[in-house]
């Protein structure tokens, strides 16, 4: 490996220090602030180590990793994420009797399965990537072990993303049978001159589209969610939600674009049947809940639908489409299960819609930020989630895709609906509770400065968008 | 070679299914060992001899070796010796026995016929493999120890007794949960707000 290759990887790189770092300075000092300064630090420095990386893209380290703008933008995404999360975790385990420190190891080694997936463009170091990503989210789902609860979302994850990873295996292995080689664009070769697509890549293809949509959680692989959602600790919700996901649509847009594999025509319906059934089922089944995290476990459920809108809209569009989108929902759901944790006391997370009810008047700053989120969610102009599904639209409509267009539009106005009965209980001013009925935690001012930069991050982009525009269509021309 | 290679892999797609639906552990486990064996077999006709040996000594070795002791370690006391010794009767070793008879059978006839048979593809020896690996698949040897890492680590404080918190033994009979006995894992049917 050449000194360029070093330089390219140097995220990666301080990434991995910063794990081992603070899994031996947990082993000589258990503290837990020092640990979260420590891991803020570390991907502090991964997010500068972007600049030098930058200089020498893109480049293809070894036959696993291309580190191209389209890997750096993402890793930018998922070290900013993950800082948000380190930092909202403090005040959260704070709170809670357990072991506290370890959480950061793991947290900091799932970011690093993310930054493998996003950069993976070899069936090997996929896999990898989301293994690291799998085993550490089993881990995490089950962090607090005092709770019945966590360890079912623990041992549920583990169940089906086990299942879910052998079916990705065996795909991959029926892709690599037929065509030979394991690199996504040398896959391209095989599949384009071969004409018409051989049955075995049709069937590896459809194998992979299952594991795919187990992590995407979208309909009919998303059974997992609301209870994984539920039961796992609200910051590890935070982060299957928003870098587990964001890091499996980088790698879909990846695999499929430059693998040929979206040039299928059965890849394209296939997708086409999953978006229109994960917005509409995900919007419909979100609406009878009255758990705050199913709410949003079947939110993100449709979410990902509209994303997938914007990947078979196809074109350097649909990719920068379904980035930005993905953008605005990381920052957007980071915000809402960091309100979750902040709100969440230490016997039980404040899921219930109750919890919420005359929030407004007993915590206004949080309660403020908390609905700017869920505006967003369901994409109310100013906020950054309204650009999101303006461009998934225009996306869309670019590529005549103007079914899925329809089904996203009235899954949208479904969507606000149950989204604004969140909103209408935090304004409520009936059967206000008071705090000796339902004591509100005094929120930590790490976790709230955390909460309200991300609010501000969240209207920035929704009334600014052009800097972070600009990256994003540098960065999908990588994959062209 | 080809016929050794399909009588192999029917071996292992039977006892994988016998693993899978056995509902006694120990004999799941004396199945799988088959299975292994048998994949073991089928690395082996591919021209994989070297992947063969590690299969054998690192799953059907090691890790089963892993595997019987938990499951024995386990189970304590007067009942379950009794149990582990119906588990083991003579009846659930004939299907696991047959299987492996059949793998021994090939092993044999290969051994027999060393030499003679050509493997349809160019073997793979270790030397091949540690090239690969410490060359341009560097990266993802660094990567699986990051993966053991995480695993480690989880294993770490999921599996640990003073995972209860920072409080005694003693006062963990005051929680409700896992002190009380009966299911981890609730069912979805009777959470608080109804799973969809």
């Amino acid at each position: 490996m050449s000194s360029a290759d070093f330089t390219a990887l140097l995220p990666l790189i301080v990434l991995s220090a910063t794990s081992v770092v603070v899994m031996l300075a947990i082993a000589f000092h258990r503290n837990h602030r020092l640990t979260v300064l420590l891991s803020f630090a570390g991907l502090a420095l991964s997010f500068w180590a972007l600049w030098p990386a930058a200089s020498v893209v893109p480049l293809q380290v070894t036959p696993l990793l291309v580190i191209d703008r389209f890997s750096l933008y993402y890793f930018g995404l998922i070290f900013a994420a993950t800082a948000a999360i380190v930092l909202m975790s403090y005040g959260y385990l704070e709170r809670h009797d357990v072991r506290r420190e370890e959480f950061y190891i793991l947290v900091l080694v799932a970011a690093l399965g993310c930054c493998v997936l996003v950069a993976a463009d070899h069936f090997i170091s996929f896999f990898l990537g989301l293994e690291i990503l799998s085993v550490t989210l089993y881990a995490l789902s089950a962090y607090l072990t005092e709770r019945e609860i966590s360890l079912e979302a623990g041992m549920k994850y583990l169940v089906l993303a086990a299942a879910s990873a052998a079916f990705l295996l065996f795909g991959m292995a029926l892709v690599y049978a037929s065509t030979g080689t394991m690199a996504f664009p040398q896959i391209a070769n095989d599949l384009l001159s071969g004409g018409a697509a051989h049955i075995w890549v049709l069937a590896g293809v459809a194998f992979m589209v299952t594991g795919f949509g187990f992590k995407l959680a979208v309909v009919p692989f998303h059974l997992w969610t609301p209870d994984v959602y539920q039961g796992a600790p609200a910051p590890v919700t935070a982060l299957v939600a928003s870098i587990s996901k964001g890091a499996m649509f980088a790698v879909l847009l990846r695999f499929f674009y430059q693998s040929g594999a979206r040039d299928l025509h059965s890849t394209l319906l296939i997708f086409a049947i999953i978006a229109i059934a994960s917005m509409i089922v995900g919007n419909l089944l979100a609406l009878f809940q009255n758990n705050v995290k199913r709410i949003l476990a079947y939110s993100s459920i449709a979410h990902l639908g509209y994303l997938l809108v914007a990947f078979e809209a196809g074109g350097k569009m649909g990719a920068a489409a379904g980035t930005f989108y993905l953008t605005a929902y990381v920052i957007t759901t980071l915000g809402a299960f960091g309100v979750i944790a902040a709100l969440s006391s230490s016997g039980r997370d404040a899921e219930d819609i109750e919890d919420y009810r005359g929030l407004f008047w007993r915590r206004p700053v949080i309660a403020t930020i908390f609905t700017a989120m869920l505006f967003s969610l369901a994409g109310i102009p100013l906020t950054a989630g309204f650009l999101g599904k303006f461009y998934t639209v225009a996306a869309g409509a670019s590529s005549a895709l103007w079914s899925m267009i329809f089904v996203l539009v009235v899954a949208s106005v479904i969507g606000v609906f149950y989204y604004l009965r969140v909103v209408i209980a935090i304004f409520a001013t009936e059967n206000v509770p008071s705090d000796a009925e339902r004591p509100l935690p005094a929120v930590h001012a790490v976790g709230g400065a955390t909460l309200l930069a991300l609010a501000v991050v969240l209207i920035w982009l929704g009334v600014f968008p052009h800097p972070v525009l600009d990256a994003i269509h540098k960065a999908v021309s990588g994959l062209f | 070679m080809e016929a050794i290679f399909y009588i192999a892999a029917i071996v292992a797609v039977l006892a994988t299914v016998l693993t899978v639906t056995r509902l006694n552990p120990v004999h799941a486990l004396l199945y799988l060992t088959v299975s292994l064996l048998a994949v073991a077999v089928v690395f082996y006709t591919l021209g994989a001899p070297f992947m063969a040996a590690l299969e054998v000594v690192i799953y059907a070795g090691a890790i089963m070796v892993l595997f019987v002791f938990v499951v024995m370690l386990l189970n304590l006391g007067r009942h379950t010796v009794d149990l582990e010794r119906s588990w083991l009767s003579p009846g659930a070793f004939v299907g696991p026995a047959i299987l492996a008879a059949i793998l021994v059978g090939e092993v044999s006839y290969l051994l027999a016929r060393s030499g003679t048979l050509t493997p349809p593809v160019a073997e793979v020896g270790p030397h091949q493999v540690a090239l690969a690996l410490y060359g341009p698949y560097l990266l993802g040897v660094e990567l699986a120890s990051f993966l053991l890492l995480g695993a480690l680590v989880g294993a770490y404080h999921v599996g640990s007794r003073r995972a209860q918190g920072r409080t005694t033994v003693g006062s963990r009979s005051d929680r409700t949960g896992l002190a009380s006995g009966g299911d981890l894992v609730r069912t979805g049917a009777d959470r608080p707000s109804g799973a969809a």
